[in-house]
């Protein structure tokens, strides 16, 4: 018993400080860093799209090493789209903060998609990968629709 | 209008007494059409958005401040579909935004563009529809906020906002930029989404392409050059075929449909034709979104 109250006070401040160490992250920072984020799955990604459309040559090999990368990457921005970033200027739709709900769902397709991809890259089935390449540019197209200012 | 009406009578007179040769010279290219509904984006309304959909038997949502349309089934199935129509009911579907029936159609069903298809174009569109597989997926009713489902009102809405005819080339564009032109006028129907609407729904026509808020109330972009100077006409080639901007981004979901149906699909010359009509714009502020 002892233990388990001992224990869950140290989580309690373990959380604590962890969120503390959230709130020190200026808003602006952290806006900074998802749009760094977003713009590294866009090097990865963008090439293999040419390749899904044939007007790239194909190389199994970019694929399965930019599908790796994304695989990291696409864990990344999500953090940055704080509570705290809510008024500072930038593409994010109100809908990020209001429908959390939906916005986890979008994150956690395109997660699902790459986690795909990776294993198709993996697979030498190249009309596979091409499909699945379309499968992630719609996840992203998604959640563009809904969460992002059109360009 | 008479010159429409005359079509229509001629129309009418070769299917009364026209026979067989005169019909199998009328008859449009099934072929060319499938082309045409590409270049027009038929499928994405006319089609639901699930797994397993039966293309053009309807079912798309298209969620407006108006209320919620449903692009209906346009297949040949007689009762389902539009298996009863004659080639003539079509062609004024589309010229004029009447309904068989004679009732007006919403201008959700973008007439106000395909107004502008040419003659010959209609019926091979015409002849492309009469080829499809018979679904008989029944079309829904459409679900609109009063009073806005009273289609009487349309005639007033038409009369401010509806123009009809066929698009006439225009002397000062180069023949290349007038099939651009045609295609995004007409065909592509791009401006019922990037140009900006009054609150009557109907289109700015001097903001054309100026962008500003869609029909769904979100920010679309400017395509005027105000906005497409930065990019060179290979990247737009580009974007417009791959779905990618140079810098690896993916445009939102309404625009990747449009790229994978229809701007994907154009012959090369056709998608070149499309950039240097947009490049001929009168450069237009970003409109307010």
């Amino acid at each position: 018993m002892k233990t388990i109250i001992a224990g869950s006070i140290l989580v309690a401040i373990g959380l604590s400080m962890a969120s503390i160490a959230q709130a020190q992250v200026k808003p602006e920072t952290l806006v900074k860093q998802r749009q760094a984020a977003m713009t590294l799955q866009g090097k990865y990604f963008g090439p293999l799209g040419g390749m899904a459309q044939g007007k790239v040559p194909y190389d199994a090999n970019v694929v399965a090493r930019n599908a790796g990368y994304l695989e990291a990457l696409s864990h990344m921005p999500w953090d940055g789209f704080a509570p705290s970033t809510k008024d500072v200027k930038s593409a994010a739709l109100p809908a990020i903060f209001t429908d959390t709900a939906k916005f986890k769902e979008a994150q956690d397709r395109l997660q699902a998609e790459i986690t795909k991809l990776v294993s198709v890259s993996r697979g030498g089935d190249e009309a596979a990968v091409k499909a699945q390449l379309g499968a992630v540019n719609k996840a992203c197209g998604g959640c563009h629709e809904t969460f992002r200012e059109k360009k | 209008m008479k010159h429409v009406r005359r079509t229509l009578q001629s129309i009418a007179l070769v299917l009364l007494f026209g026979g067989g040769i005169a019909s199998a010279l009328a008859q449009g290219d099934a072929k060319r059409g499938l082309y045409l509904a590409k270049a027009g984006g038929c499928l994405a309304c006319h089609t639901e958005e699930k797994k397993d959909s039966v293309s053009f038997a309807g079912g798309r949502a298209l969620k407006t401040p108006f209320g919620t349309f449903y692009g209906p089934n346009i297949t040949p199935h007689p009762e389902a579909g539009i298996g009863r129509w004659t080639e003539a009911d079509f062609v004024r579907a589309m010229r004029q935004g009447v309904r068989p029936d004679g009732a007006h159609y919403f201008p959700a069903f973008p007439y106000t563009s395909f107004t502008r298809i040419v003659d010959n174009d209609l019926r091979d569109l015409w002849a492309f529809l009469r080829s499809l597989p018979p679904s008989a997926r029944p079309s829904q009713k459409h679900d609109l906020h009063f009073p806005f489902g009273w289609r009487p009102l349309l005639v007033i809405w038409k009369w401010l906002f509806f123009t009809p005819g066929p698009y006439a080339s225009n002397p000062r564009l180069t023949p290349a930029a007038n099939r651009g032109a045609y295609l995004v006028q007409a065909l592509g129907h791009c401006g019922e989404c990037h140009t900006p609407r009054n609150f009557l729904g109907g289109s700015k026509q001097n903001h054309f392409l100026a962008g500003g808020k869609g029909p769904d109330g979100k920010g679309v972009p400017n395509l005027t050059p105000t906005k497409l100077k930065n990019q060179s006409d290979g990247e737009l080639k580009d974007f417009l075929v791959t779905g990618i901007t140079p810098d690896g981004d993916v445009p939102a979901a309404a625009m990747g449909e449009v790229i994978r149906n229809t701007t994907s699909q154009l012959t090369p010359d056709d998608l070149a034709a499309l950039i240097a009509y947009l490049r001929s714009l009168p450069p237009l502020a970003d409109e307010p979104r």
